[in-house]
């Protein structure tokens, strides 16, 4: 036991004390936050001055509903976002919701400009405005023939085509101008048809086993899931090397064999492990409490200066299996590193072998969307069941529809049974493989290595 | 006093590779115990059976009388020929993380790493990091790891390989306080001057197999092989006497003549005034360690390779 701490203590503080440790702890949310947010900022950045468009009517009668829609602060198809369906549908929904964000800031980025043809052939005005875009005294032009309006198809030509934010948002106000054209041709109001093509909004409300309603589910558990979902990702990328590493480390300083003469291999991969996640919680802990910190005080803020703001409320329950779950990932993969370092030379070789371990992961991912479907089913049972996956999958059904408690804590048993079968291995063939300098084995020989030990 | 140490047959292979072959050999309490041989022989593997660091595939292996356990393993000092530190901790850190996992603690522990760094005049570099120290440096503080513990046996895989000719003295010496102290020591090695120099007993080891063991005296008293180292005017005719002159080694400026088995060094001697040679020196050279393992691994080698 003794030996086991002073293997635990080596590790953890000699990597707490590191300067990447404190770097890392402290640019981590940062550099997560810019990570997420930057993409969407960069993207609605448009450097220099606003986008000179000519429009060419060929109609005679739809140039200034046109001028207006595209000068006009919104599109009509962006007041009405689709509902987030699932948890991936909101995700993407953000990224979405972002790049309408980017193109509300474009909106007063446009001048237009109104050609007629005044007699003059369509090409010589086509002429005309090419050159001047040559001459970058326009940014593009756009077509509308006459018979638009049947066959809807306008053309836009430009400079820059690749700016699709441009382009896109072009076409968009362009339909709205078309459709209020036809509409009015029609007689029918355009705030009319709005108002009569408004969505149905459905809020859902759980029941569980003894009948009782729950409170409105918003999605927030599904989007729980994700976030926890990637936390693991995230912390195993980050950490998956480093445990490789502090595997490897004793074989490449040729440690190993003065520390097998002191404590057993069992021991010592228990103890790296437990050490490095220790590592990997203190930084966890940091960043919870800097966000706690942040959330309270920011809530606090914004409630005191009028804005409706609550967080969202789960049952404490769920946080525990959170918890409980996160632990199982995290030291599931961790082992799995750890059975790759012992089977490798040098850190190098050990992150070519360590890349399926990733596939492992996503596979568990994709597990998720059949069990958000039908959580009760046999399938979603034996998925659960699976350590590699159950630390998503079981999480799914916990927060769907929550299943028996003996079947999270068989999923909770099997899981840390396996991490510490999966050590033990790691354990045997460290030791063996540590006393054989050289190449890296191959499977047939890490298998007589295991019995061997 | 029992034996420290005994082995009974020991066997152990890897794959059709056999490492160590039907070994037995006993170490006595408080004795320097060498155990020399080729590279390859099986040192390093009989070595490692020893710490308990693999198991033997058959025979048995006792320590203090008992058969090997994790616990006898913290009366064992083991520093090993593939050796290393934490190249980023610093000298104090290591130091007090190789006694933790002996079980030391707390103030003894710091203390014990004060008095040790004092024997090897580290002191200074107590703070620093390994990778600041020299390769001979490093080798010292694995040697502090080895005995900090105040191991009742202590395994030196190839000590002095890689230190200059003060610290192998300064070693050397420790070597024998540790004796004094009535510690066990075995350690193995293929430099035979520091062998003959340090060793009680010896075992020497070849392709996996002993060769021959018992304590130095013996083991050169019953290598009969005698030599005199000669200088001397004259008396070439006596020399090249195939009975009584096995071989010549010419040296800068005296001659190495090996007797055959039969001849003794008297015959020579009368033989050479007879001959009317003028003799400067006259030596009688006891075969040295050295002679007695190039001539037995020679032997062993012609053996295998001879019957096959």
């Amino acid at each position: 036991m003794n030996k086991l701490l002073a293997v635990i203590k080596r590790e953890y503080v000699e990597r707490v004390r590191t300067r990447m440790f404190i770097i890392m702890t402290i640019l981590g949310p940062f550099m997560l936050a810019v990570l997420t947010v930057v993409p969407g900022l960069l993207f609605s950045i448009k450097t220099g001055g606003p986008t000179r468009i000519a429009i060419v009517d060929q109609t005679d009668r739809l140039s200034n509903r046109v001028r207006d829609a595209i000068l006009a602060d919104k599109d009509d198809e962006e007041s009405g976002a689709p509902a987030p369906g699932t948890a991936g549908g909101t995700m993407n929904a953000n990224v979405k919701d972002r790049s309408k964000e980017a193109g509300k800031r474009l909106a007063a980025n446009y001048v237009t400009e109104k050609i007629d043809l005044t007699g003059r052939s369509f090409e010589d005005v086509q002429h005309e405005l090419n050159m001047r875009i040559g001459k970058d005294q326009l940014d593009g032009y756009i077509v509308l023939p006459k018979d638009i309006l049947t066959t809807g198809k306008a053309e836009f030509y430009g400079r820059n085509t690749g700016d699709v934010v441009t382009s896109g948002q072009l076409q968009r106000r362009l339909s709205q101008a078309v459709r209020e054209q036809r509409m009015a041709d029609e007689n029918i109001s355009e705030s009319r048809v709005r108002e009569l093509s408004k969505p149905v909004e459905m809020s859902t409300k759980p029941i569980n086993a003894k009948g009782e309603v729950g409170a409105e589910d918003s999605g927030g558990g599904f989007i729980l899931v994700f976030i926890l979902g990637f936390m693991i990702y995230i912390t195993i990328i980050m950490y998956g090397q480093l445990i490789l590493g502090a595997v490897i480390e004793e074989k490449e300083t040729r440690i190993a064999e003065v520390l097998f003469s002191s404590v057993r291999s069992f021991t010592l991969m228990m103890g790296k492990l437990i050490g490095v996640s220790l590592v990997a919680l203190t930084q966890y802990a940091i960043w919870g409490l800097a966000f706690a910190a942040f959330a309270i005080y920011g809530v606090a803020m914004l409630q005191s200066s009028g804005v409706a703001f609550t967080l969202p409320a789960l049952p404490l329950s769920i946080f525990a299996y959170f918890f409980l779950f996160f632990l199982l990932g995290y030291f599931i993969y961790a082992t799995i590193y750890a059975l790759i370092g012992s089977m490798v030379t040098n850190a190098q070789e050990g992150g070519q072998v360590a890349m399926p371990v990733l596939f492992l992961l996503i596979m568990g991912f994709y597990l998720a969307f059949p069990i958000i479907r039908s959580p009760n089913s046999s399938f979603a049972f034996w998925a659960s069941m699976i350590p590699f996956f159950s630390p998503i999958t079981m999480l799914v059904r916990i927060v769907t529809q929550t299943p028996p408690v003996w079947q999270i804590a068989l999923s909770l048993l099997i899981g840390f049974t396996t991490v510490v079968g999966l050590i033990w291995l790691a354990s045997r063939i460290y030791r063996v493989g540590m006393l054989m300098y050289g190449k890296r084995a191959t499977i047939p020989e890490v298998m007589r290595w295991v019995r061997q030990a | 006093m029992s034996d420290t140490l005994v082995l009974s047959n020991v066997t152990k292979s890897f794959d059709e590779f056999v490492a160590v072959n039907d070994l037995s050999l006993s170490v006595g309490p408080g004795r320097i115990f060498g155990l020399i041989g080729p590279n390859g022989a099986g040192k390093t593997t009989t070595i490692r059976m020893i710490v308990n660091i693999t198991a033997p595939d058959s025979g048995t292996i006792e320590l203090f009388g008992q058969r090997i356990t994790p616990e006898l393993q913290d009366r064992i000092g083991y520093l090993p020929e593939e050796r290393g530190l934490y190249k980023k901790m610093k000298i104090v850190d290591q130091l007090k993380f190789f006694g933790e996992l002996k079980n030391l603690k707390g103030r003894a522990l710091s203390e014990t790493i004060d008095r040790w760094l004092e024997r090897v005049k580290l002191t200074e570099w107590k703070t620093k990091k390994a990778s600041d120290l020299s390769k001979g440096m490093q080798q010292k503080i694995q040697f502090i790891a080895a005995v900090m513990h105040n191991p009742d046996l202590v395994i030196l895989d190839e000590p002095f390989s890689g230190l200059d000719p003060i610290n192998v003295e300064l070693l050397k010496e420790i070597v024998l306080e540790l004796k004094a102290e009535g510690k066990t020591i075995i350690f193995s090695t293929h430099q035979m001057e520091v062998a003959e120099k340090l060793c009680d007993d010896i075992c020497l080891i070849n392709r996996s197999r002993k060769v021959l063991d018992g304590s130095l005296r013996q083991v050169k008293e019953s290598y009969g092989r005698h030599a005199v180292a000669l200088r001397a005017a004259g008396g070439e005719s006596v020399l090249e006497d195939s009975d009584l002159v096995a071989r010549v080694v010419r040296h800068s400026d005296e001659l190495e003549v090996s007797l055959t088995d039969q001849a003794e060094a008297q015959d020579l001697l009368t033989r050479l005034i007879a001959a009317g040679a003028r003799i400067t020196k006259f030596e009688l050279v006891e075969a040295t360690l050295h002679d007695i393992f190039i001539d037995k691994v020679g032997e062993t080698d012609e053996q295998v390779t001879g019957s096959h």
